[in-house]
């Protein structure tokens, strides 16, 4: 009753199954399958498996095939085979990553389990079985996930135990675990070790029925099928065989039934029947078991296989065996009744014997027994009464909560269908993402397709982009070649042009020299000669303004200004030194432009490789041949750093410059009269708008205070300008200041008496007279003291004497070396000229040659090698103590001169008198001072 | 041909008074506002004729700030002359402008010519030096007084002139370049009367 209730998909069986256990039509009846069944529960673990139809979508045989499907706990795989008894499985399903579907619209009973490598579609017999398959490998697929390395439990894995008590278990045990759709019943017979014992459901032909993927291993199992006939003991992957032994043939024909819950006759007479009817009963019975036996028989003949045969035949050993017990149950009924009927006989025989009184009295006694069990009969009757109504009472509510298990059940199915196109649709977002973000879950069906379909379009698209990209990517690379190739070229090119150009302002240049001389020569004789002779150098002097506006800009053509802002070509008025500027801005020039290819970009490589700036020779090597323009600021601000870091503090500047600005130094006057006098060919200082005299004026305030002994010292302003032009911030500008006055230069270098500035031009002296001995016999000769000269230079580091490009390149190696370098670049620049000055013979002319000859030095290549390479040795110990030694005589003179001064008063005082007139205005000088 | 006659002067005077203005307008006839201050010295060269006579003056300029005062006497060692420059726009310059005649009385040549020119004329208006009293010192130690203006090329070619009158004409047994000689001769003596 409870079975047919609760499994109305199992139409065919249900009816049968209540009325009569041996009555199934095909097969053995599903009470017979559960009898067998149910001993092993408590001894093996319970299995998931059953038969299942597979669909077959490749091969030469297509459609349905039937499979033994069962799930490995240890495995944790879902195997199948052709049979339950099949010793090797065909294949096996991995559970952890499928995704089950069952489609609405298909065939009843089928469903899908995807993996992310194949699909494989699957039918049950009913749509509970299906819904109890998905309901079970869902429960696998969660356990697989939830503990994977743990042992399988036990329980989760359900056999097809359809006792109340078993379905109770299974239901809790289910409830706990599924939310969505309440746990189906396990449909009997179907799944389970006990659809093992049902036949492989018919198939139009053995051989469709054949895997033909796993030929293999149908050959294993059909060899290890006839083994398994012969010793009369089959033993699958399905149920474990291990069943009472075989029963004898005479106990066949009893049946037991009393037992039974499920039989009518035993609910409905607890008592034992009359005789007669009892008897009757029995031999129905009986003879409907033995009818049992021609329809198992033939069921037996139809089994084609010997597997089956020997099943069937065991099952009948069963069943026998069973019969024989009832029949013993039956001889124990009749034992009773034969006892009831002796009493009863015993009792009339009393009754028939007794006296008239005595029969009365049994006669009333039976009366009054009569009365009584009418009225307990009455009672019995009304209870009973009221139980059938409470009966009926709970029957309906059964029925009603059956409808509402049924609702929920449908809702639930409905559910899982959107959970299973969930699923699909998430496994294949994961294996395929899509290209934009995911489909919105709960979209209709038509949008999901035109989705997909869009989806479809969008790979398209994908793929076509891709096509795209990689020729793209092939393009790039052959553009990429061919604008290398070009830039090389373009490279050659530009190198041949500036050679050819630097030839060009050379061969100018030695025009316009040849022009000079020619001028010269000719003096002031007016003749047709020099008056040619002026045209063409009005003409030469013009060349650059025509070629600038006529030629390409790109082929650099000499600029106003240099790189730092310093006019290239001198503004001299006068015609004379006009030619002179040209012809060495010429030079400049082409040396500059032959130096670009050759010397430049291998040193900016070596400058660009060059990581963290340490101390060390390479770095000494790199300063001397001069820093890139890029790199400068950097380099100086950390050669800086390095010689002021015991001055330095944070704040130091703003203090200085509030100091500045609460009291006016002394300095302050001459400061800001030189501000617009600094570097008067320097279009940074010389343009109204420029920030840069104001930082400068800040920068000389600040040290003013920095250093009071000194203050302001012409001089000053033109190395602050230097760093200004280099450093660019006026902080920086101010440190470097302080780094080249208080850590380089000598103390006094600056001060009020300039001593140690003069004691280093006799130093320098007495270096030239060792270096260039010939050289400064000449200037001997000629009574030449150079002094007015060199001492700019070592005032100001070259600053107001050597182009921009070679002082900077000075200040490089000096800002590291320290004063070395000015007198080696000093040395240098007269050994540079000396041919030039030894061809001189007048002192005037070599005066005159003196004070541009700096300006017209442009090859710092060949300076610098001079200065560190051919002045060598030049050991710091004998700079040392030339200059204590100049320092100390020139002390000395100093302070000789002091006493002759004083003397000189004192002796002019005392003849003061004696001096007439015409020194009163002496007398008033003297007032004054 | 006449002779030519090689003078040495030197230009003396606070910073900034246009000392360097003086000689690159007298020289090259060109003005610049914004010269640089000179550090050490300067030298150029202009010749001139003065009667039956070329006078070439190797002029030697110098730097006016006053710590550079002790470079001063290897300049107007040997100097024939000597242009001292105050600015009449600053009264300081004058002073400093009486310092350097009395160091060059006390240790200059003996027979060197003084001129004293107080430049900037151009800006009489903001005029600190009265004319008078620069003409009345002037006169009281015989120097030769002119206010000029560099910028606007008034009275430079007249105060050499002045310096070309005031140099005492040559012997007229001996030629021009005895002249130099001489006068070279001089200035070594004066170094080492001086130092």
């Amino acid at each position: 009753m409870e079975g047919a209730q609760e499994n109305p998909a199992e139409s065919s069986s249900s009816v049968l199954r209540s009325e009569e256990p041996a009555s199934g039509p095909e097969g053995l009846p599903p009470e017979e399958s559960e009898g067998c069944a149910r001993p092993l529960e408590e001894a093996t673990p319970k299995k998931l498996c059953g038969y299942l139809s597979k669909f077959g979508g490749k091969g030469p045989i297509r459609g349905w095939k039937s499979r033994w499907f069962f799930y490995d706990e240890k495995k944790r795989r879902l195997y199948y085979s052709r049979t339950a008894q099949d010793a090797n499985p065909l294949d096996s399903i991995d559970l952890s990553s499928a995704v089950f579907d069952c489609k609405a619209d298909a065939e009843e009973g089928t469903f899908e389990i995807k993996t992310p490598s194949r699909i494989i579609t699957l039918k049950a017999a009913t749509k509970q079985a299906m819904l109890y398959w998905l309901q079970q490998l869902q429960m696998k697929r969660w356990e697989l996930h939830n503990s994977p390395p743990a042992p399988p439990a036990a329980p989760d894995a359900t056999l097809a135990g359809n006792g109340p008590a078993l379905r109770l278990e299974l239901e809790q045990e289910e409830a706990e675990l599924e939310e969505f759709l309440c746990p189906v019943q396990t449909p009997p017979g179907l799944v389970g070790v006990a659809a093992a014992l049902q036949p492989v459901p018919a198939m139009p032909s053995a051989l469709q029925n054949i895997s033909l993927k796993h030929l293999g291993t149908e050959i294993q199992n059909t060899m290890y099928n006839i083994r398994g006939n012969r010793q009369a003991h089959g033993t699958g992957h399905g149920p474990p065989e291990d069943e009472s032994p075989p029963s004898g043939e005479p106990q066949r024909a009893e049946q037991p039934l009393p037992s039974d819950p499920s039989t009518p006759d035993a609910v409905d007479s607890p008592k034992p029947a009359p005789k007669s009817s009892l008897t009757a009963n029995l031999i129905q019975k009986a003879k409907r078991q033995h009818n049992t036996f021609p329809l198992f028989a033939e069921g037996l003949t139809r089994n084609r296989t010997a597997q089956e045969k020997a099943l069937a035949l065991e099952q009948q050993v069963l069943m026998l065996t069973k019969e024989l017990e009832s029949q013993k149950e039956l001889v124990r009924i009749l034992h009773k009744a034969l006892e009831a009927a002796q009493q009863e006989k015993r009792a009339s025989s009393a009754y028939l014997a007794g006296e008239d009184k005595d029969r009365l009295e049994l006669v009333r006694h039976q009366v009054r027994q009569i009365a009584e069990l009418g009225r307990r009969l009455e009672a019995l009757e009304r209870e009973r009464e009221n139980l059938a109504q409470t009966a009926s009472l709970q029957e309906q509510q059964v029925r009603e909560l059956q409808q509402h298990v049924q609702l929920l059940m449908d809702k639930n199915q409905a559910k899982q269908q959107v959970i299973c196109e969930l699923s699909e649709q998430v496994t294949r977002n994961f294996m395929h993402p899509p290209p934009q973000a995911s489909v919105p879950p709960g979209a209709g069906d038509r949008d999901f397709l035109s989705q997909q379909e869009k989806m479809e379009h969008l790979k398209d698209d994908i793929e076509a982009y891709r096509t795209q990209n990689g020729f793209l990517n092939s393009e790039i690379h052959q553009v990429t070649k061919i604008w290398r190739r070009v830039a090389e070229k373009e490279r050659a090119l530009l190198t041949k042009c500036a050679y050819l150009q630097a030839k060009n302002c050379q061969v100018e240049s030695k025009y316009l020299a040849g022009l000079r001389r020619l001028q010269e020569v000719m003096g002031g004789e007016a003749s047709q000669c020099s008056e040619l002779l002026r045209q063409l150098t009005q003409e030469a002097l013009q060349w650059e303004a025509r070629e600038a506006s006529a030629e390409v800009p790109e082929l650099s053509p000499i600029s106003e200004y240099d790189e730092y802002g310093f006019l290239t070509v001198p503004n001299y008025e006068v015609e004379d030194l006009k030619l002179l500027a040209k012809i060495q801005a010429l030079e400049v020039h082409s040396h500059h432009l032959l130096a670009h290819e050759a010397v430049e970009r291998p040193l900016r490589e070596r400058w660009a490789a060059l990581g963290e700036l340490t101390p060390s020779v390479e770095l000494k090597q790199l300063l001397r041949a001069g820093v890139p323009r890029e790199h400068r600021p950097r380099v100086w601000k950390w050669l800086v750093h390095l010689r002021i870091q015991h001055l330095w503090s944070p704040g130091r500047y703003q203090e200085l410059l509030s100091q500045g600005q609460v009291h006016e130094h002394p300095a302050a006057r001459q400061i800001e009269l030189d501000l617009n006098r600094t570097f008067p060919n320097n279009k940074h200082f010389t343009c109204p708008s420029s920030s840069f005299p104001d930082k400068l004026r800040r920068v000389l305030l600040a040290f003013s205070w920095q250093n009071p002994a000194i203050g302001y010292c012409q001089g000053l302003n033109r190395l602050a300008a230097i760093a200004l032009l280099v450093l660019e911030e006026e902080e920086c500008a101010f440190w470097c200041l302080v780094a080249i006055v208080e850590t380089i230069m000598p103390a006094g270098y600056y001060s009020k008496t300039l001593t140690s500035s003069q004691a280093d031009q006799r130093v320098l002296r007495d270096l030239l007279s060792e270096k260039l001995p010939r050289l400064m016999a000449h200037l001997a000769q000629h009574r030449v003291d150079l002094s007015f000269v060199t001492f700019n230079w070592f005032l100001v580091v070259f600053a107001d004497s050597l182009i921009s490009n070679i002082l900077l390149r000075v200040w490089d190696a000096f800002l590291y070396e320290g004063t070395k370098v000015v007198f080696r670049y000093a040395l240098a620049i007269f050994k540079y000229n000396e041919d030039e000055i030894l061809r001189l013979h007048d002192s005037l002319e070599i005066y005159q040659y003196l004070r541009f000859f700096t300006k017209t030095i442009c090859n710092s290549q060949k300076l610098m090698n001079i200065a560190f390479n051919d002045m060598n040795p030049f050991p710091m110990k004998q700079l040392r103590q030339l200059r204590t030694a100049h320092r100390e005589r020139l002390e000395a003179e100093l302070r000789e001169l002091e006493l002759l001064k004083a003397e000189y008063l004192e002796a002019r005082n005392s003849k003061a008198p004696a001096v007439p007139e015409g020194c009163a205005s002496e007398d008033e000088g003297e007032g004054e001072a | 041909m006449m002779a030519i006659r090689e003078l040495k002067v030197c230009l003396l005077g606070d910073t900034g008074v246009g000392k360097s203005s003086i000689v690159c307008r007298f020289v090259q006839d060109h003005f610049d506002h914004n010269i640089s201050p000179t550090i050490g010295a300067s030298f150029m060269t202009k010749t001139v004729p003065c009667g039956n006579e070329l006078h070439k003056f190797l002029i030697w300029d110098t730097a006016g700030q006053e710590r550079f005062h002790s470079l001063a006497p290897m300049y107007y060692r040997g100097s024939a002359a000597a242009v001292i420059v105050y600015d009449i726009t600053k009264q300081d310059s004058f002073h400093t402008l009486k310092k350097w005649v009395k160091e060059l009385k006390e240790h200059g040549p003996e027979n060197i010519v003084m001129a004293i020119a107080g430049n900037k004329c151009d800006l009489s208006d903001i005029r600190e030096v009265p004319l008078k009293d620069a003409k009345e010192y002037a006169e009281s130690i015989g120097a030769v007084v002119v206010e000029t203006s560099a910028k606007n090329a008034i009275n430079i070619e007249e105060l050499f002139q002045g310096i070309s009158r005031q140099i005492p004409p040559l012997d007229p047994h001996e030629n021009g370049n005895n002249g130099a000689i001489k006068l070279g001769k001089q200035a070594t003596q004066a170094s080492r009367r001086c130092c």
